[in-house]
Parts: structure tokens; sequence; C-alpha cells
């Protein structure tokens, strides 16, 4: 770890006045940032916490609509986001309790980890996410691996998350890491369905708009036993080839539509 | 008396309050230095230039030190000398020590480590088993070829005959305590060490050999290691070395310690295998002929690939007689980490072999794969038809695995629940469940004959209490306590008399490695020849009649205690101290012939699992294991259990999670828990039934015991086995499932049996 300082705001206007700061980089609960920095993999002159900052955390229901603070932790999410219980399960079902216990919400979805948990549920169920400066649809806001719409020193303040009339998230493990080897997350709404899936493709979470054509007209695992998966554009590495993924990601959606149902 | 009682580890209480200490726990002086090595980045290739100036430069560095400035070439090779301590110009594998650092910390040492700036000229690498058996790359002059009698035309004749290639992965060992070694210059360039290692003498003659002093000027002390498993017979050399050296140099102690990741990167694993085999067989199944090819990756230096390749092939036959049988094995040179010792020591890769062909000779007859077992079984003393000499002639004539089998199969209801999951699999097209029960049969001795000798020293004090120490090193598996037990048994004493202390050179010499599983057999009769001097002694001073019993000595009916019996016999100037030594009986062995008695005798043991797969992902459960295992009549049941227990686990761990994965330049990519998965608690069968077999070592073994530490791996064979029966259920075709059998190899053999892809 090179050496840098740390700031500790206690207020979302603060803490963007941090990260105007030449090479500033926000931090949330740490669970990437501080192993990336452990290995010397970044050198940001100025740490700011945004774990300080009690106007971004909870999480609160209002009609349809669950919305979590951007500094919430996953185990707060799993504790009371019970409006929405298939997300309040994704977020019970991250990494061990050690990192329930420091990852945030808004850090997972600012670093876009193509095998994170969290992008798949904002994606599928059309979430939106709000920053210091403005709202950004989910569709609009992951650009691939590690990439989202959010421009230098945007915070996200919050994620509004409509709770569909059904859900599931179904996670394939990596044994060792318990990161997404795939991850689908399947929400069915009023006016379609949405499939998100994650862990999968080299360029990060991605709808499978096949899987929603079909679903939306006939919402049962069966309505899948037609589609097929390319491995072409998928990761392939020393957890499993592309192929065995593409393969996965079919599976493990007719896994959550049959848990959705 | 205290051998057979169930105490618990001696040192379970500091264990579990976190008081145990180990080497990094021993207290440094002030101006300890801390050491790191600088690794290679390519596999193969030769050094043209070296800059260390950012090494040197950077904040706590002493000092750096390239091979041509160490004392000798310090090599670190337990066998034929291929091993220097730094690479000499050339690059053997990814991970290769280049340089060595010292530091005023562990972490500046590891940061400075990194710095080093050196140039290659690379060369092709070698890094797979084909690759390496396709260039003719090995070691020796011709691969090592043992028959009996004829096989290829036993084959051609047979009514059936199978064949087939099984490949199975290494093992990363996975110690809790990395590799670690501290070092404390003493009088006169005297050398005091503190190593993590099985084979403390080991380390003290290559310190010596390093340092060009005689052996007597080195003294190593090791108390106890957070988990050996084989990776520290030979792998800690390098660290020990390396302290020695700067110590000699500085006149300052030195300690080293692998961090993990340099740990999964620098040293030697389990070898992985292929075997190819031709069997022939009867109507029944059993084999007439049998050819096995065995092929052993074992890195770039050679290590103990010999002994290991070896035992493989002294394992191929495992519980079964094979009339005609050639075994070819080839020691594969790779630019990879230097395979090594890893429980079982090739055993278990022999033995996995012949149990493939069991099922696969199964399925292709259509029989139960346990029938075709039993019926290629030796005799049993009492069948005598002629099947009882192993392919190296010596005879199995003890043989209890039909009774055990026999016993095992009705205890866990072999035959019914092996009917219910084919029930079961008719109507379930998804989930598909396997059953297997496999028999292990492991020869016990070390196969380089003269390492089967056991040093003790025995101190009785005039208080009464006991000091004890042998050769052996505790690694975590009980031995002390096992050993303690013996002591306290042969005096009549509460095993609270007696002392257990650190294995040190200084007062057993010339110790062979804690090893092939023969700790207790070895040392535990060097220690009561050594208690039986003593109480010879005292009992001839105190009169006639004298027995040792419940903490009194008893002399002609009237009892005194054992204390006041040893303050007697010190005021009467009786020597209460000394050495007791042991060497194993009746061995003969010639490894070029493959001919001989290489084993005291055999442990036995059986495994039925029971196993569920996911026929859409690959994913599996183990759902229930049963296990009867042979410890003769056994020193002390729990731990002998545990033993049984976390050599089961760790040996389906072998066979399913855990796989290493090189990238095309020679990289391991998995070099730490996130992406190397060894079972935990949780991954332990549901039901879990172990018990031990209720006989007796029909040799003259220490209480008629038998050694546990590695037979039991093998009983995670079983699992491999239930998971190809599962696969099997999805088709006709034969399931030649491969090792380790991961979520995605499970799919495709599962694709492959039922769509033929």
């Amino acid at each position: 770890m090179y050496s840098f300082e740390v700031e500790r705001p206690t207020s979302v206007a603060d803490a963007a006045a941090a990260l105007g700061k030449d090479e500033a980089q926000a931090l949330g609960g740490g669970q990437t940032l501080i192993p990336t920095l452990k290995q010397r993999l970044a050198s940001p002159s100025v740490l700011v916490s945004l774990a300080g900052i009690a106007d971004i955390k909870g999480v609160s229901v209002d009609g349809g609509t669950v919305t979590i603070g951007g500094g919430t932790t996953h185990g707060v999410v799993a504790a009371e986001a019970g409006a929405y219980p298939a997300l309040a399960a994704l977020a019970g079902n991250i990494g061990d309790p050690a990192v329930r216990n420091r990852g945030t919400i808004g850090g997972s979805l600012a670093n876009n980890d193509p095998s994170a948990c969290y992008p798949s549920a904002a994606l599928a169920s059309g979430a939106t996410i709000v920053t210091n400066s403005r709202e950004i649809a989910a569709d609009d806001y992951f650009q691939g691996l590690f990439e989202t719409a959010l421009e230098e020193g945007e915070i996200v303040i919050s994620v509004k998350f409509p709770i569909p009339e059904a859900a599931s998230y179904q996670k394939f493990e990596q044994p060792a890491s318990r990161f997404a080897l795939v991850g689908v997350y399947v929400a069915k709404f009023a006016d379609g369905v949405r499939v998100a899936v994650t862990g999968a493709s080299e360029g990060g979470v991605y709808r499978w708009s096949e899987a929603e054509a079909a679903l939306s007209g006939n919402f049962s695992a069966d309505a899948l036993d037609g589609l097929t998966v390319s491995g072409d554009d998928m990761i392939s590495d020393l957890h499993g080839s592309g192929d065995y993924r593409a393969h996965l990601v079919k599976v493990m959606t007719k896994r959550a539509v049959a848990a959705a149902s | 008396m205290s051998v057979t009682k169930p105490l618990p580890h001696d040192s379970a209480k500091l264990h579990v309050t976190g008081t145990a200490r180990y080497v990094d726990d021993i207290p440094v002086p002030a101006d300890c230095l801390h050491l790191a090595f600088g690794l290679s980045d390519i596999a193969c290739g030769s050094i043209q230039s070296i800059n260390l100036d950012a090494v040197r430069a950077a904040p706590g560095v002493t000092s750096v030190w390239l091979a041509g400035d160490l004392p000798t070439d310090c090599d670190c090779s337990p066998s034929v000398h291929d091993e220097p301590l730094l690479s000499d110009g050339q690059i053997h594998y990814l991970g290769q020590p280049v340089f060595l650092v010292a530091a005023t910390s562990h972490t500046a040492a590891r940061h400075a480590a990194r710095l080093g700036q050196i140039e290659y000229s690379p060369e092709p690498a070698l890094l797979t088993i084909e690759d390496a058996y396709l260039a003719g790359s090995q070691f020796g002059d011709a691969p090592r070829i043992w028959e009996r009698g004829t096989a290829a035309p036993a084959i051609y004749a047979a009514a059936h005959v199978i064949e087939g290639v099984l490949d199975m992965g290494g093992q990363e060992h996975f110690y809790l305590e990395s590799q670690a070694a501290m070092v404390m210059p003493q009088d006169g360039g005297d050398m005091l060490v503190h190593s993590s290692t099985q084979h403390p003498s080991e380390i003290q003659h290559k310190v010596a050999h390093a340092l060009d002093i005689p052996m007597h000027a080195v003294q190593v002390e090791t108390r106890r290691m957070g988990g050996g498993f084989g990776g520290k017979e030979s792998q800690g050399n390098a660290l020990a070395i390396s302290c020695a050296v700067v110590a000699a140099a500085t006149g300052r102690p030195a300690k080293m310690r692998y961090d993990r990741d340099d740990d999964f990167t620098i040293t030697g694993k389990r070898h992985d295998f292929q075997i190819r085999y031709r069997v022939g067989t009867d109507e029944s199944g059993r084999i007439e002929g049998a050819e096995f090819l065995q092929l052993a990756r074992c890195g770039w230096a050679q290590d103990l690939s010999f002994p290991v390749a070896d035992r493989a092939m002294l394992h191929t036959d495992n519980a079964y007689f094979l009339p005609n049988v050639r075994i070819e094995s080839h020691r594969l040179k790779t630019n990879t980490q230097s395979a090594t010792a890893f429980r079982g020591f090739g055993g278990p890769q022999g033995m996995l072999g012949i149990e493939r062909v069991m099922d696969h000779i199964a399925h292709t007859l259509g029989q139960d794969p346990l029938a075709v077992r039993r019926v290629n079984f030796y005799d049993t003393p009492e069948t005598q038809s002629g099947r009882t000499s192993t392919p190296y002639g010596q005879e199995v004539d003890d043989f209890v695995l039909d009774e055990l089998v026999t016993k095992l199969a009705d205890q866990c209801d072999y035959s019914i629940r092996r009917e219910a999951a084919a029930q079961w699999n008719e109507t379930n097209p998804v989930l598909k469940r396997g059953i297997a029960l496999t028999p292990v049969k492991f020869g016990i001795s070390f196969t380089l004959t003269h390492l089967n000798q056991a040093g003790a020293l025995v101190h009785v004090y005039q208080d009464g209490s006991i000091q004890l120490n042998h050769g052996g090193t505790e690694m975590g598996q009980g031995l002390f306590q096992k050993v303690a037990q013996v002591a306290a048994s042969r005096f009549g004493v509460p095993i609270e008399t007696i002392k257990i202390t650190a294995t040190d050179t200084g007062k057993v010499p010339n110790t062979s490695a804690t090893a092939a599983s023969s700790g207790s057999d070895l040392n535990g009769m060097a220690v009561k020849a050594a208690c039986d001097t003593i109480r010879d002694r005292m009992a001839t001073h105190l009169g006639k009649n004298v027995q040792f019993e419940g903490g009194s000595v008893v002399v002609d009916g009237s009892a005194i205690p054992f204390a006041e019996a040893a303050k007697r016999c010190y005021e009467s100037r009786i020597s209460l101290s000394a050495t007791g030594f042991y060497k194993t009986p009746k061995l003969e062995w010639n490894p070029e012939t493959g001919q001989g008695r290489p084993f005291f005798y055999f442990a036995y043991g059986a495994a039925c699992s029971e196993v569920v797969i996911d026929t859409l992902t690959g994913e599996n459960r183990i759902l229930r294991t049963d296990i009867i295992h042979d410890a003769g009549a056994s020193l002390n049941p729990v731990l002998d259990i545990g033993q049984v227990e976390g050599g089961f686990v760790q040996g389906a761990g072998w066979l399913t999670t855990e796989e290493l994965i090189w990238d095309d330049k020679g990289r391991l990519r998995t070099h730490a828990p996130s992406t190397y998965k060894i079972p935990a608690c949780s991954d332990r069968p549901d039901i879990f039934n172990v018990s031990l077999w209720d006989g007796q070592n029909t040799e003259d073994t220490i209480y008629r015991s038998k050694a546990v530490g590695e037979p039991p791996f093998m009983l995670g064979i079983a699992v491999l086995m239930a998971l190809s029966d599962a696969v099997g259920a999805c088709g006709d075709i034969y399931a030649d499932l491969n090792a380790p059998a991961t979520p995605e190899r499970i799919l495709k053999a599962v694709q492959k049996v039922r769509d033929g892809i």
C-alpha cells in the first residue's frame, strides 16, 4: 500500500468538495478498494471515506419503491429490505459476514465488478441510481467491465428499486471466493420481465433480451427451452470456460423463474 | 494402562486458546533480520542481466544475495543435489528464487523483493504431462518397468479387454502454518535453527552443508508444525539455509516465512498423474492380465519423485491380486514447481488407477462394482487359493479386507441403498445419485529401507517426573500424545507424569522424517526401549517380582509411589536416563528390480460414499460416508479417528474441489484461498460414520497398533467413484470421470454419457 491522506466528511457536500482534490478517491466499505491498494494497483493521494455520512444510509419503502442509501451495508439491506424479498436475499448471500458488514451497495455499483451480485439486481429491477448531481437509469448506468456512467467525483446517494410482482436471484458460486461464476436476476413486472446476468459476460452485467421476450409472454421455466446461449463472448478463466458459463446462464435463469413463480 | 485410552491431543488446550507456539511466535532478538526471495517471472530460460539497485535502496534493506554471493551452492535437494538455493543463471520454473533480501522487517523484505529488475532470455517451457512425455523430458535414464508374469499374452487371451486413460490433478498441501524458519547464531559460528519441518535432521544436514561446517555445529529444534502433510519434508530446506547464510554473514538472527501466495508459488505439491491402463478379465471380471503406464509430473527438480513414483507403482494392485502385470513409470521433468511428498506419497495416485479399472470392468460386464472388487481380492488367511503374492513379491498374509468390507457393506446397507439409488434415478431426470464402496490396502514402511530407524531419549527425575524426547515431529496429528502414552504405560504412571519436549537434533541424532505414516511405529518402539532400559535398572535395584502399575512400583506385593522409587534409585546411584533405538525388522527391497519386502505390514480400510449430482450444472454433494478403518490395536482411538476423518476429507478434496491451474506461461493462477478451494467443515458428509476395525497387528508393532497417518487419505477415492457412478446413471457409456471432479468436469462427463458429446 502506498501512503495516502484520509478525509472523513459528514455531509454529501463536504464529500463532493473533498473528491474535487487531485487524485482523490471515494471509499465505501473498502471490500474491493482496500485489497486493491494493498496490491499497489492504485495510488490515490486522498481517500474520502463516505462512512460518516448519515444521509446516505438506510432503507426506506414508499409505495412500490424501496430506496436504499448508497452507504448502506449488505448486512443492513439483508435485514431491512424485506419489502423486496429477492433483493434482501441477494444482499444476505454476498461474500461472507465480514464482507456484508462492511461492503456497501453504493461501493458495489460504483465498482461494477463483472462478478458482483448487485449490478444484476439494479439492472433487472430497472432501478434508478441517484447521485449528488442527477438520476441515472440502470439501463444507462452499466457500461462494461468496471465502467459506469458516473463522472469523476460523483457519489451514489441512493438506489431506487421498483418492487416487482415477483423476482429471484440465483447465483452459481465460485466455491473458494463465493463470487458469482454466473448469477441471474429475474424480475417480473406488470409490463414485462427483465433478466440480468452477472459473472458471465466479458462485457459485464447485461440483459438477456431473448429470455425477457420469452418470459414476458409465458412466465415459466419451460418458456426458455428453445433458447441457446453462445459461449463466444463469455468470460473464460481458471474458474470455468465460456461454454460452461453460457450453459449456466440458461440453467440459472430457469431456476430463478422457477423460484419466482 | 495409558495406551488405548481416548485421551485428547496434548496441546489441545493450547491450540484452542491460541497459545500453542509456532516458529513465527518465538520472540526474536531486537536485531533479527527478516528475509524474502525475489522470484523469477518466467518458467524457462536464462538470466541476461540483473539490476538490484532499487532493491538495495528500498527502506529497511540491509543486504541482498545472488547465487554468486553465497558461501556454497547451498543446495536444497533432499536427493540428488540439483536444487541450488538461488538460480545459477538458468530459470527452471516461474517462481524460482533468484535473489535473497534481508531487511529489518518481514514487510520491508517482501516489498523490496518485488523491485528487482531482471532481464531474461526465455526458452519454450514444458508445462504439462503431454508436453514432457512427447519431448521425452524425464528424470532417470529410462522409465522404470516392473513385471510379473506375462501381461500382454494374458490380456490377449482374456474374455474381455478394457482400456482407458485417467487424469488426476495435483494438490496443494495448504498447511495452515506456512513454511517458516528462524536461525540464531551461536558461539564460534554454531547455529541454532528453529524450523517448521517434518525432518529436523535433514535441515541440520543441509544447513551444515551450506555453511560447510560439521553437523555437530548445527542444532535444529521443532516443537510443532501447523500442519505438514508431507509439504514440510523437504520444502523447508530453502528457508532454514537462507536464514543460516544470513546469520553466518551478519552475526544477526534471521527469520523467514512465506506469505501464502509465495508458498503456493515456490513450493512443490502432490504429483499429478496420467494413468493409461489395459486389462484382460474373465467372465466374472477377475483380472488375468494388466498393463499400466504411469506418467508423473515431477516439476523441475528430482526431489522425492523417485520414491513417490515407486510408491505409486507399489500401490497399483491396491487390494487385488494381479497374476500377470506390467507397470511402466515415467518421472517427467517439467518447468513447474518441484512436486514433492504429500500424504500417501504416490500411493493414492497408483491406487486410484486400479480403482478406476474396477469400475470400468464392472460397467463393461454389467456387474456390481463391489462384486468385481471382491472377486479380485487377495486371499484371506483362510482361503489359500494361491492369490497372496503382490506384484513385487511380498506376501499378503493378513488380508482382512474381505471381512472388513462385508461388515461395512452390511452396516451401511450398501446393497439396499444401491438399489434405492437406482430406483430414485429412474424417476428423477435432473438429480442423480451414485454410491461406491472402495477398499484401501496401504504398505507401511519407508521404501528406502535405511530410513526405518528411530531413536529416543528418556529421563526420570528424582521427583518421579519423566521427560521424553524422540525423533518424531508433531504436526497436529497427535504423535507426541501417543508416544507419551507408551511411556506412561511402560512406567505404569499417569499421563501427567510425562513431559513431552520439542524434537531436537541435539537430543536424538540421525532421525528420519516424520513421514510414511511411521511416526508412532518407529518412535513409539524407540521410546519403549528407552523406558524399559530404565525400568529394568530400577527393578533390579528395588528387588524381585517388581511391577510398575497404577502410579506405584509394587515390590514383592508392597507398593511404593513411583516418585519414591525414583528417589531411592537416584540415592543409590542408579542411572535414570537412557536412550532407546528401534529398527523395523524383516525389510528387504530392491527398487531396481521391484522385488522384495518393502513393507513391514499393510494397513487396511474401506469407505462407502453416496453422492448426488445436478445434471444441469455439475454441482454435487456427499450425502453420506461410512468408514471402517484398521488401526490395529489403536494407541488412542480418538486421535486415530481424527486422522481417519481428516484423511478422508482431504482425499475427497483432492478429487473434487482442489484444482490447480497454471496458465500457458507457467504461472500458477490458483495461489490463495480465494481461488483454490479446500474442503471446509461444512463440506464433510452430513452423515459421517467412522469406526475403527476391532483387530490387532499380526506383526509385532508398538502394542500391536497400526500406522494411521496416510492410509485413510485414500478412503476419499470412494467419492470420485460414487460421482462417476452418478454420472453413469445418465446413459450407457462408461463415465470415465477425471479428477478433480469439479462441477464443470462433471457436467462435461454427463453430456458425454447422456448425449455422446
